[in-house]
């Protein structure tokens, strides 16, 4: 944590500061602990199970099942992606912060399963499995060899910029229309998402401003990875229950990031 | 199993770190507390706990990049759980100790040519050893190498280093109490996950015990090069506190009194804790410890 | 959104806020005092320098922007004037306050 004078606001630190005291571990527990602490396993447990779960009907429940069991997908992808580029990283805050958001995947993968055990899923990793969207289980390949070949920059694009930015999108959307508990373990959710999409643009941004000629190389990337994740995501959007003209629109964010990241093609 | 690893979920993490043990410190130690005047004021022993505090550095992004690389070639869920929260930890325990090689006056511009310059080689040996096998994606010789070898190396030094800081440096000795803690679950872990995995994989027993016993090797050999390089320093500030009728404190450990044992009898016991403990974990998971080749 | 949390309580010259110069001949800064709205996702002691955006009926004060990444407003004790360095916690985003087209004031990103 940065040696930063409190009664200051943030916007007086020096870069370098800012980016001690955001990377660090103190910061990322300081910060879970604003919004989980009431929140053992992601929901208000004291609350008992809320009406809306008891009366959910047996379509709703099979639909939350198969949503859940996506979200699980992407986030088990998202753990092993960051996980995997510890290593890589550039500095010791980078790396520090990739270790907390590998902490915030395992949680999220966590929580979920925990609710489809709740819905009477009884082993939830085989559920996961067989309702997987094909879609995203490629993209869990495709991100996985970057990984694996050590490419930084597009990985960090496509599991912090591409799969954060949908799921984010989707996330807020199903907190909107989801039962009490999921709507709780969502919200928590979404809280860790605004720090590893901030991680990224970031961390792409500065690198491209050196790098003008990266930004061809991702924007092809993108152009090859971009369908599989938005007709995943858009399927979750069928699944809970939106024709399509009501449904936002989902790659607004994602769009706006990748415009200021300069990778439009 | 489920059950087993139902203890080491992220939930069961964040009662017992942030909002357990380590709930009110800052970089793991009371706030308030600083590294003491004689260490700041005394150019041979701070540079010789920066020379230590480096080691711990090396130490830790090693089980940093080993305990991130292994979620990936986890089974499942549930061991891809725990190991995200010991990533977490290792991470943590990166700062802690990067902030202590600051507090003992080393730049930040210049933590990286530090640890650079006073890695003991040997820890260099035994981390690369230990990262083949994660990079291999082999999970059962990594968790045996990261989370019984390397922490089981860990967790006693640790608490040695601790015994003898006590009295004198507990800024120290709190933040090494909540490394030790942590690390009491990263062998817990090791043992309780991997024990059913040699069970189902024997063919693997010699490929891990032989892993085992050249990272025991080069420990052996990062404790000779350490004790034998600070054995003059160690002994001139016992003497010094002796001087001024001061003393480690109470500083039994393992049969041996901290306080007034020499150098080369610290390693000794510091070694024989270790392996020993390498003994009896390794027995219980079904593998044969591997005696080191002792360093010439 | 602004009025029922902050109150501008003194006028004071610009100080260390940075530029200096883009302050000119402008008038002193209002200040304000901020307090805590419930944002959580920060450490406590960084936590009334955000909130969220309630979205429609909502408004910014003079001391607020909108962080373009993650959608959080980002306040200040101080006034915002074009050329000031913000920073999104939550997020991690730097930005420069910039003045747009028709007056208002947005941070943009800097990398």
């Amino acid at each position: 944590m940065a040696d930063v004078d409190h009664d200051e606001e943030p916007h007086l630190l020096e870069e370098d500061q800012f980016l001690q005291e955001v990377h660090s571990f103190s910061f990322w527990f300081e910060a879970i602990e604003g919004y989980l602490e009431d929140r053992p396993r992601g929901y208000v447990e004291t609350l008992g199970e809320p009406t809306d779960s008891k009366t959910m009907s047996d379509a709703d429940r099979d639909q939350l099942i198969t949503t859940l069991c996506n979200y699980c997908v992407g986030e088990s992808t998202a753990l092993e992606a960051s996980s995997g580029l510890v290593r890589m990283a550039p500095n010791n805050h980078s790396r520090i912060f990739l270790a907390t958001q590998v902490a915030d995947e395992a949680r999220h993968l966590e929580v979920f399963l925990r609710r489809l055990e709740m819905l009477g899923v009884t082993n939830p990793e085989a559920e996961v499995e067989a309702r997987a969207a094909s879609g995203l289980v490629e993209f869990r390949k495709r991100l996985l060899d970057l990984v694996d070949q050590g490419d930084w920059e597009a990985a960090v694009f496509a599991q912090n910029v591409l799969l954060e930015s949908m799921e984010d999108t989707v996330f807020k959307f199903h907190e909107s229309v989801a039962d009490t508990i999921t709507q709780q373990m969502l919200e928590g959710v979404v809280a860790d998402e605004r720090r590893h999409l901030g991680f990224g643009e970031n961390d792409l941004g500065r690198r491209l401003a050196h790098d003008p000629d990266g930004r061809s190389r991702l924007a092809a990337i993108r152009a090859d990875l971009d369908p599989l994740v938005l007709a995943s995501f858009d399927s979750v959007y069928r699944e809970l229950g939106l024709s399509r003209e009501d449904q936002p629109q989902l790659g607004k964010e994602y769009l706006a990031t990748v415009e200021r990241l300069g990778l439009t093609t | 199993m489920a059950d087993f690893l139902s203890q080491y979920s992220i939930q069961r993490w964040l009662e017992m770190c942030p909002q357990g043990y380590l709930e009110d410190t800052v970089n793991g130690h009371d706030p308030g507390l600083s590294e003491p005047e004689e260490i700041l004021g005394n150019e041979e022993i701070r540079e010789a706990s920066i020379a230590l505090t480096v080691q711990l550095i090396a130490g830790e992004r090693a089980a940093l990049a080993a305990s991130s690389g292994l979620v990936n070639a986890a089974p499942d869920y549930a061991s891809k759980t725990f190991l995200a929260t010991q990533t977490l930890d290792e991470a943590r325990h990166v700062e802690i100790f990067t902030q202590r090689l600051m507090d003992l006056g080393v730049k930040k511009e210049d933590v990286n040519s530090t640890v650079a310059d006073y890695t003991n080689p040997n820890l260099v040996k035994f981390a690369e050893v230990l990262l083949e096998k994660v990079s291999n994606g082999d999970f059962i010789a990594g968790v045996v190498g990261q989370n019984i070898v390397l922490e089981g190396m860990a967790f006693t030094v640790f608490e040695l280093l601790q015994t003898t800081s006590k009295e004198l440096n507990p800024k120290f000795a709190q933040t090494l109490a909540g490394t030790i803690a942590d690390e009491r679950r990263h062998v817990g872990f090791g043992e309780n996950r991997i024990g059913s995995l040699i069970a189902q994989h024997p063919e693997r027993k010699a490929e891990i015990e032989r892993m085992q016993g050249e990272m025991a090797y080069h420990m052996l050999a990062t404790f000779s090069d350490i004790f034998t390089g600070g054995a003059s320093t160690m002994t001139r500030e016992r003497d010094r506190l002796a001087a001024q009728g001061q003393s480690i404190g109470d500083a039994g450990w393992h049969g041996t009194d901290l306080s007034t044992a020499t150098p080369a009898d610290m390693e000794a016991v510091l070694a024989d804790t270790v392996l020993s403990e390498f003994k009896t974990r390794l027995g219980r998971i079904g593998l044969e410890y591997q005696t080191p080749k002792v360093p010439a | 959104m602004n009025g029922p949390v902050d109150a501008a309580i003194d006028e004071v010259p610009p100080s260390s806020f940075q530029p200096e110069s883009a302050d000119g001949d402008e008038p002193p800064r209002q200040r304000f005092e901020l307090e805590d709205t419930g944002f959580k996702e920060v450490p406590k002691r960084w936590r009334k320098f955000y909130r969220i955006w309630q979205g429609e009926g909502d408004s910014l004060g003079p001391n607020e922007v909108i962080c373009p990444v993650c959608k959080v407003v980002i306040r200040s004790h101080r006034e915002f004037r074009p050329g000031d360095r913000v920073y999104c916690m939550p997020c991690m985003s730097r930005m420069v306050v910039v003045r747009r087209p028709d007056g208002s004031l947005e941070a943009e990103v800097t990398y």
